[in-house]
């Protein structure tokens, strides 16, 4: 087998962490190479590494056998590396072909050659049979679509190496299947390699030859993937078996505190996103939903929240919301962690202290006639707040911007969980987040329900829907398409989120 | 919130940066043909009215140029302060000089209209007619850029112009003053109506008083009421305070309105105070000078306040120095921009250094 | 009352427009690199003194017009660092930079030339006189004869177009802009096209200043740039960075600062009339604006 990349002993720093720690393994070439782990275990980094993106702070880095001296995209792209990120690389308002030829350009005198470019990205198209019409403006095209002029692109640079990370995180199922089918036959017929990173573990199994297991920056193991079974390679990725379902408190359900029937709403693109859904949460009742990204989970959230426009019903605590501001609404009674804490669920450039009173300002407590601010309370209220989430910084008067994301989110938990809210959005709780803070927050959220909120819980990691939901809705394309209860059925639920027991969920 | 500690590291940069500025500017002098010192000399005097800092002790508060020099400063902080309420709120208020213009020549007009009154109800209307009037004219910009996303910046500074040429034409105009060996401005103010001097000879009068506590009331305002606070919080993340249930485009346009009453209200207290009238002019881009204290003084209230008196100081003295040694006094001007150059590269170092470092530590580590 | 809409009108409308289209040229490319350029009214100011002082010394208006455009390289890499190197705010170094400007032309007309307000030359840019066209009745006298730069002006505008949307180049530098990850991982620096947008935007402001002094009129006055810096950026705005909407934005401002001079002669206050394009420009913002919000609603 003849090596085409190899990582020998790379470490990767940045401020405060060590994202790589001596990994070292190799690819052969025209195979595919699957990279697992959890989210930060430190897989983007490692490829951003090959594609010239970050600089390892120590090792080596090996392409067909030469030793990479400069780190820089375009040095990648010459030794036939190609990569297509999660977030796409591609500029909306160019066409298919622009994107395509981007900085290598046919040209014509000093002009671009738009025919030549054209062509050439017709034939590429056609050779691969990666169907595309160059003319199309990007930032009209699906997401499938765009995944697949990414692909392209690496094609146009003639890359050989073909890396994709989370490449399905926003594809649906068919694209999925399309997307592979790809890959295999650009392994097969042109002898490329592909690397693919990824956490789901079907996926795995489904496509890669072999597959390189990573947990917090460490390189845990390769196998064969013929050789290992899924359960195995969580394991690796967890450090642990994975915890059984811990046991929760029984909870009788109380009367519904959040009610929502027939709720539209579009995404920022304008395009409708949820789809005639409905659902409800009882009081002391952690309701789980399961989705893929994209199927209007975030938008569920914030139509709740006040922060998108909805038609249909939603009541909080009997008080319907229509037309209230988010500000109104958390006076019905709602909390909201919000699944991008840095754009939305913190101000980095004020202080923690801030941050944790931060909509309490005008309560007695804080201020004499919602003007007068009292420091002294705020002070003692927000240290106890710290003290009490297990926020670890530099103390309360430092910048929220200059904590963890695990510390971050857990100043948001902190002060989403302390206005005694009956009904509780929660979006991503630990996304980013060290597996110690995991295990605290996870506590916290259940501690909620003991108390008798009602809880609407959204995630990414299925595990985290699983462990802490007592009902789970699953739902596609903006409408629920199925109910289920524990224990739970993993293939019953990917069914589900993958659109494909619409009947069952009738039944 | 917590309790203020003072930001060494800011402080540091700033003294640095001041300095710095007062070298470059020493080198520019001294590459046109000037003698620097001898030029910060007479700008000492020029500000003081003292020859050296022993008479600073003895005589400073009877200084025709002193009070010169604290009724710029009184200008400067207040609308430095309203630069800052609405930059504090993440709107920027560039057409603070439209509105200053159009708070002088309302007040004025205003004091010409209700002439034989009671100052006891003249001056308050006067203030809170320029006030309404700064406030309006403010409230545009704001409503464009909360409702309707138009760039502030854009829109404040043609409002200027605007403002300037249409304060212009009223003073030439219909509210030109009747009095024959005038050719422009409006008519003059009764003495009943205008602020009293303090100090003999000088533009300071007792302005400064309601100045002071308007200074204040702006400090509380920011730094220590819940409305303040949501006013950061706005301004550093609009997306996190309409989520916390703010009513951010409240906040945002009455901190644009504030912003501009104040400086209409600075319009008022020139016309009544320094000028007695409204005249073309009234206002040489203090806004401006104002504007860039605030920038520098990233927006603390407090930091304001006190670096006005600097400024105010080069400002005034420049004048003199001007005077006396011959050399232009928008040398004033280039010393301050240059603080700002200076604190901003060496924020841009500082950040390039941290960068550097962080990848060489990792280097070490390996 | 007589027609309005006099030869000398248009003719004033050109001479008005030239500089703030100029600097409009520069000024769409920073914005489609990205960098929101409010200097550009300083850039100008220190163009307008660069080609006066220049041309006093020497003589030539040609020294002038190039001491100008060099002058505003230097000035455009000033603005880089800052923005582009150290990432300072934008809108801060902007402003801070019209300010130095003001009070640095004002100094230098100080110090080295001992006038304070107006600096006249004897130098000034040449006049071009249309064969045939300007034997055309009206449109001959208005396009025929005029300052060098006007014509030149139109030329620029359509090279920039090409530039902008027809070479490797243009691409690039909107990419860096729009999507600067796109261009990075293709391998071109966006901070590269950054710094080549910011040189070339403080060469074309440069000319605008120096069309302004020598060929508009034949001097430098304090502040004359009058905050053609700003209208050039919302011309820039308004047309949507490409250069030749920019540039009709840029003869509408034009227009209505000739209507105003115009409407002088009908004792309509001078003071009253220099508002117009003022006035237009807040309104020709919001305009755009909205229609923009209207546009991406209806997708």
């Amino acid at each position: 087998m003849e090596k085409i990349v190899e990582f020998s002993h790379v470490s990767v720093e940045f401020p405060g962490v060590r994202a790589n720690d001596d990994v070292s393994f190799s690819v052969n070439k025209g195979e595919i190479f699957a990279l697992v782990g959890e989210n930060g275990a430190g897989k983007s980094t490692l490829m951003n590494v090959l594609y010239g993106i970050h600089t390892p702070a120590s090792g080596e880095v090996f392409v067909k056998g030469e030793k990479v001296t400069k780190f820089d995209p375009k040095e990648a792209i010459r030794r036939g590396i190609g990569m297509v990120h999660q977030h796409f690389m591609l500029v909306p308002s160019f066409t298919v072909a622009e994107n395509i030829v981007l900085s290598r350009e046919p040209k014509k005198g000093i002009l671009c050659d738009r025919k030549e470019e054209r062509r050439q990205v017709a034939d590429l198209s056609r050779e691969y049979g990666l169907e595309v019409n160059p003319d199309d403006v990007v930032g009209d095209l699906s997401v499938g679509l765009q995944q697949r002029v990414e692909i392209l692109k690496t094609l146009y640079r003639g890359a050989d190496v073909l890396i994709l990370d989370e490449p399905t995180a926003v594809l649906t199922p068919q694209e999925t299947a399309e997307l592979f089918a790809v890959l295999r036959r650009v392994v097969a017929e042109r002898g490329m390699t592909v690397i693919l990173i990824t956490h789901k573990l079907y996926e795995v199994k489904e496509i890669s030859d072999r597959v390189g297991v990573m947990r917090r920056g460490k390189l845990m193991g390769i196998h064969e993937t013929a050789s290992v079974t899924a359960e195995q390679l969580a394991e690796l990725m967890v450090g642990r078996e994975m915890a059984p379902t811990p046991e929760k408190e029984e909870m009788t359900p109380g009367e519904a505190a959040l009610e929502i029937s027939n709720l539209h709403a579009d995404n920022n693109r304008g395009q409708e996103a949820l789809n005639g859904l409905s659902l409800q949460v009882r009081r002391g009742e952690i309701v789980g939903i399961a989705a893929i990204e994209g199927n209007g989970q975030s938008e569920l959230l914030e139509a709740v929240s006040g922060m998108r426009p909805y038609r249909g019903k939603i009541t909080v605590n009997g008080g319907d919301i229509s037309g209230k501001t988010p500000g109104e609404i958390r006076k019905l009674g709602l909390s909201h962690v919000p699944e991008d804490r840095l754009s939305t669920g913190v101000d980095k450039d004020a202080s923690v202290s801030d941050n944790l009173l931060a909509g309490k300002e005008k309560e007695p407590e804080f201020s004499a006639h919602g003007i007068h601010l009292h420091p002294k309370a705020i002070r003692s209220y927000a240290q106890k707040l710290y003290e009490a989430f297990d926020i670890r910084g530099a103390g309360i008067d430092v910048t929220a911007g200059s904590l963890s994301g695990g510390n971050m989110q857990k100043v948001v938990i902190a002060r989403e969980m302390s206005f005694g809210s009956q009904v509780l959005l929660i979006a991503q709780p630990t996304r980013g987040v060290d597996i110690g803070a995991v295990e605290f927050i996870h506590r916290q959220i259940r501690t909620q329900r003991a108390g008798g909120a009602a809880i609407l819980l959204s995630s990414a990691d299925l595990d985290e829907v699983l462990s802490l939901s007592d009902r789970i809705l699953t739902v596609y394309e903006g409408k629920i398409t199925g109910e289920f209860f524990p224990p739970y059925s993993k293939t019953e639920i990917g069914l589900g989120m993958t659109g494909t027991s619409k009947e069952a969920a009738h039944e | 919130m917590n309790k203020k500690k003072i930001n060494w590291g800011y402080f540091g940069s700033l003294i640095l940066s001041v300095v710095l500025a007062l070298a470059v500017g020493a080198a520019i002098m001294a590459a046109t043909g000037y003698d620097p010192l001898n030029a910060y000399h007479e700008l000492f005097r020029g500000a003081t009215g003292c020859d050296n800092l022993g008479q600073v002790f003895t005589g400073l508060f009877t200084k025709r140029q002193f009070g010169n020099t604290v009724e710029y400063a009184m200008v400067l902080f207040l609308t430095g302060l309203a630069c800052a309420v609405g930059a504090r709120a993440g709107i920027f208020n560039v057409g603070g000089e439209g509105q200053l213009y159009l708070g002088a020549i309302v007040s004025a007009y205003l004091g010409v209209v209700l002439n034989g009154l009671s100052p006891w109800i003249v001056i308050p209307v006067a203030a809170l007619g320029a006030m309404a009037a700064g406030a309006l004219y403010a409230w545009i910009p704001g409503v464009l850029k909360v409702k309707k996303k138009v760039n502030e910046v854009i829109t404040t500074i043609m409002m200027n112009s605007i403002a300037i040429y249409f304060c212009a034409f009223l003073s030439n105009g219909p509210w030109k003053t009747s009095q024959p060996n005038r050719v422009s401005g409006t008519d003059p103010l009764d003495n009943v109506y205008r602020f009293t001097q303090l100090i003999r000879g000088s533009n300071l009068t007792t302005a400064i008083f309601a100045s002071a506590i308007i200074a204040f009331f702006i400090w509380y305002v920011m730094s220590r009421t819940a409305t303040g606070f949501e006013m950061k919080l706005t301004g550093h993340n609009p997306r996190f305070a309409k989520y916390l249930g703010l009513s951010v485009d409240k906040l945002v346009i009455g901190s644009m309105v504030v912003s501009g009453a104040i400086c209409g209200l600075v319009g008022m207290m020139e016309a009544y105070g320094v000028r007695g009238n409204y005249q073309d002019g009234i206002s040489n881009e203090y806004y401006f000078d104002g504007l860039l204290v605030a920038m520098i003084m990233g927006y603390r209230p407090v930091g304001i306040i006190v670096m006005s008196f600097f400024f105010a100081f080069l400002k005034v003295g420049a004048a003199g120095m001007e005077l006396n040694a011959g050399v232009p006094g928008e040398l004033y001007r280039i010393i301050q921009s240059v603080v700002i150059f200076f604190m901003a590269a060496e924020g841009g170092v500082k950040a390039l250094l941290k960068v550097r470092r962080a990848g060489k530590e990792g280097a070490k580590h390996g | 009352m007589g027609n309005i809409f006099t030869t000398g009108l248009f003719r004033q409308m050109l001479r008005s427009a030239t500089p703030v289209a100029l600097a409009a040229m520069g000024g769409l490319l920073t914005e489609h690199a990205g960098v929101m350029n409010i200097g550009m009214d300083g850039m100008i100011l220190i163009g307008a003194f660069v080609a006066v002082a220049v041309s006093v010394v020497t003589g030539s208006a040609a020294l002038g017009v190039l001491a100008a455009i060099l002058v505003g390289v230097l000035v455009g890499a000033f603005f880089a660092l800052f923005v582009v190197k150290f990432r300072s705010d934008e809108f801060i170094i902007g402003t801070a930079l019209n300010i130095f400007a003001g009070g640095l032309t004002v100094f230098l007309l100080g110090a080295l030339f001992g006038v304070r307000g107006t600096l006249r030359t004897q130098a000034g840019l040449p006049t071009v006189d249309l064969p045939l066209i300007d034997q055309i009745p009206f449109l001959g006298e208005v396009l025929s004869g005029n300052s060098l730069f006007i014509y030149l002006t139109v030329l620029i505008v359509l090279i920039m177009w090409t530039l902008v949307y027809r070479t490797p180049w243009g691409r690039w530098l909107r990419a860096s802009g729009e999507h600067p990850g796109a261009l990075r991982t293709a391998g071109v620096s966006p901070e590269g096209m950054r710094w080549q947008a910011s040189l070339l935007c403080g060469a074309f402001c440069g000319l605008a200043g120096a069309q302004l002094a020598l060929g508009n009129v034949s001097m430098f006055s304090e502040g004359m740039s009058n905050s053609r810096g700003y209208v050039a950026f919302a011309c820039v705005i308004f047309g949507a960075a490409n250069p030749g909407k920019a540039y009709l934005a840029a003869l509408m401002f034009g227009f209505f600062d000739a209507l105003g001079y115009r409407l002088q002669e009908y004792n309509i206050s001078s003071n009253l009339t220099s508002m117009i394009p003022y006035v237009i420009t807040v309104i020709m913002m919001v305009y755009v604006v909205i229609r923009g919000q209207k546009k991406k609603a209806a997708v």
